[in-house]
């Protein structure tokens, strides 16, 4: 589109524009991303014949739920224009945690209670000592990280029965991590587009993206202290992720997380949120976390390499990111 | 009156980068704790090891002076130790060598530059995406082995020494003098502070903004290409893994050299004794002990307590 033209003025888009471009709407760019999900179902169902038995559908509901519930914790941050890189280091903590001798009633609230902390002191950080999220998130990696590391060197140990069992089980027939996926999902729609915390965040986001930093202030938006929940919810949203994947390898790994912040962003930003806030959806995000497990999971049925599949995974961010324009520059 | 003059002085003081105070406290503790490392051979040594991250960090703060970042470094240091060290090209000369590696930095810089400045997209995501794809690249053409052997000129040349101090960090020193020149003697200076100041009034001024960013972002790709070359001389084999951390410690110690996310500010010197504060961070904490996970906890609280230094000044302009 030219720049002359007054759509481009007044910011008017016909409907199907607004769907295709996710331009003027609140939730993003998500249907793109959907059409890409269905497109490699189709094209895997009709060239793998293993793709659409029961025992891959659920393999890889299974392979995805970490992602999934990384994701959608890292996407409360993004959505007030901010960052979460510590969330790999806090899924290899909670690993490691849970592969200590100890009963599971005490790990399990400990998990939470730890990474809560380490959500706080980012919130803190980020809000009371304006510090960039990104430079306050990656120290905290590195210092999460150590930690982890002189918890626990190699991987080893194992994790409480009650973790393993909520994974590997099944009820009704039907594998519990579907169970995990829709508690995760009500409560994190619940949060995000059901509640007045939720709503606050896209006021916030909406505010920095536009570079009017005050405003939602002036509107009674407790910033500081929504930002800082924001980074608490992420923190908590990547132990659940972390008990998750406990129970999936057992053990503790001080590197299981290692490059899950990466995913994450990946997987949001495949989603259509923006990463300059204030925009962007659940199903959004989970339709992102969905691309990359589709994805995996049909490389690895098609016998791709491993290590091209990461190349593939980079094209498809730039190509999604690239294809949402926006008016900030920068960051 | 004295104490405006103390406020003053004090305003004076928050605005020295914290490298330069992280420096001399490196520098003392080092002294004190051990003396015999204070010997221009064994400093020589260690500080020629960092030159790859001083170089990288030349580039970082020119990107980040215009509110933008690149982390793409790792994919190119990877790739070009790739290509240098594999055997694909046979009987190459050195500098065609350079020449491929040059020009390996100015597309990739290029690229990133169009993406971030045009298209607008978040230059987070563009350049960690864009290394994500060469490191997988990288990978994919070698199968996870790390390839062959690097030509021993580069080696050769790595051992060299001028007047007593080893080529490549006169190398770093000259390329960080001319930048210093660049960005205080030519218009493109100019044009960076006042993007980082404020993109809006930058543009309503005259200054070409989205080519600054463009520019920038490319000349960090060259430097990340003689990053390369300089990391793939030091360890002189070839790697899969080389380089990967460097793009984040450059983010750090241009951090910690003042140059601050977001604004203009900053210099080049700054940041130059980051580098050099790192050094120092690893020597002492090699020859104290430190283990593996201390190192990583330290290095975080001390990107933190830089960041913290900085963040507390902007708050009480």
């Amino acid at each position: 589109m030219p720049p002359s033209s007054p759509d481009r003025l007044t910011g008017m888009k016909p409907a199907y524009l607004k769907l295709l471009t996710g331009q003027g709407t609140r939730q993003g760019l998500w249907s793109l991303p959907l059409l890409i999900a269905l497109a490699i179902a189709l094209g895997l169902s009709l060239t793998a014949q293993q793709f659409t038995s029961a025992d891959n559908l659920f393999n890889l509901i299974t392979q995805a739920m970490p992602l999934i519930i990384t994701a959608i914790g890292q996407m409360f941050v993004i959505v007030i224009g901010g960052l979460d890189l510590s969330v790999g280091s806090v899924i290899s903590f909670t690993t490691a945690i849970l592969a200590l001798d100890g009963p599971a009633y005490l790990l399990i609230p400990a998990v939470f209670l730890l990474a809560a902390a380490i959500g706080a002191i980012n919130g803190i950080v980020i809000t009371r000592l304006n510090v960039h999220p990104i430079i306050a998130t990656l120290s905290m990696q590195y210092v999460v990280l150590g930690i982890t590391r002189i918890l626990r060197p190699v991987s080893g140990g194992t994790v409480p029965d009650v973790v393993i069992a909520s994974v590997s089980g099944s009820l009704l027939g039907i594998p519990l991590p579907v169970f995990w996926g829709i508690a995760v999902l009500l409560v994190a729609w619940k949060v995000l587009h059901g509640s007045r915390f939720g709503l606050h965040l896209f006021a916030i986001g909406g505010g920095i993206a536009a570079g009017m930093e005050k405003v939602p202030h002036n509107f009674g938006v407790a910033e500081r202290r929504n930002i800082l929940l924001a980074y608490v919810t992420c923190s908590c949203f990547a132990a659940l992720a972390g008990i998750f994947l406990a129970g999936r390898i057992v053990s503790g790994d001080p590197n299981v997380g290692l490059l899950f912040e990466l995913d994450a962003i990946t997987a949001v930003a495949i989603g259509g949120t923006q990463l300059s806030g204030g925009v962007g959806a659940l199903h959004g995000t989970v339709i992102g976390a969905l691309v990359m497990a589709l994805l995996a999971n049909g490389m690895n049925l098609t016998n791709v390499s491993p290590f091209i599949q990461t190349t593939i995974k980079g094209l498809i961010l730039l190509l999604v990111v690239g294809l949402q324009s926006r008016k900030r520059m920068g960051l | 009156m004295a104490v405006t003059l103390a406020d003053k002085a004090w305003q004076r003081i928050r605005r020295i980068p914290p490298a330069y105070f992280v420096f001399a406290i490196l520098l003392v503790t080092l002294a004190v704790l051990r003396p015999h490392m204070m010997n221009a051979n064994i400093l020589g040594i260690f500080i020629r090891q960092i030159v790859p991250l001083g170089i990288l960090v030349l580039g970082q703060l020119l990107v980040m002076r215009v509110r933008s970042i690149d982390l793409s470094g790792g994919g190119i240091i990877l790739l070009i130790n790739y290509y240098i060290s594999s055997g694909l090209f046979p009987g190459t000369s050195m500098a065609l060598f350079i020449a491929m590696a040059i020009a390996t930095g100015l597309i990739i810089g290029t690229f990133n530059g169009i993406m971030i400045a045009k298209r607008r997209v978040s230059a987070v995501i563009v350049t960690l995406a864009v290394s994500i794809v060469l490191v997988g690249f990288v990978q994919y053409l070698s199968s996870g082995k790390p390839p062959g052997d690097v030509p021993a000129i580069f080696a050769t040349a790595y051992n060299t020494k001028l007047a007593g101090v080893p080529t490549p960090v006169l190398l770093w020193i000259a390329l960080t003098i001319l930048m210093a020149l660049f960005l205080s003697r030519m218009v493109f200076g100019r044009f960076v502070a006042s993007v980082g100041e404020n993109l809006t009034a930058a543009h309503f001024s005259g200054v070409p903004v989205e080519r600054t960013v463009i520019v920038a972002h490319i000349l960090a790709g060259l430097m990340a290409a003689i990053a390369a070359l300089v990391q793939t001389a030091s360890i002189a084999v070839g790697s899969v893994r080389v380089g990967l951390d460097l793009p984040i410690l450059s983010v750090a110690a241009t951090i910690l050299g003042g140059v601050v996310f977001g604004r203009g500010e900053g210099g080049v010197w700054g940041p130059f004794f980051g580098v050099l504060s790192f050094a120092l961070l690893f020597i002492l904490m090699t020859t104290l002990g430190v283990d593996e996970p201390g190192k990583l906890i330290i290095q975080g609280l001390i990107i933190l307590l830089a960041a913290i230094f900085y963040g507390m000044r902007i708050a009480k302009p």
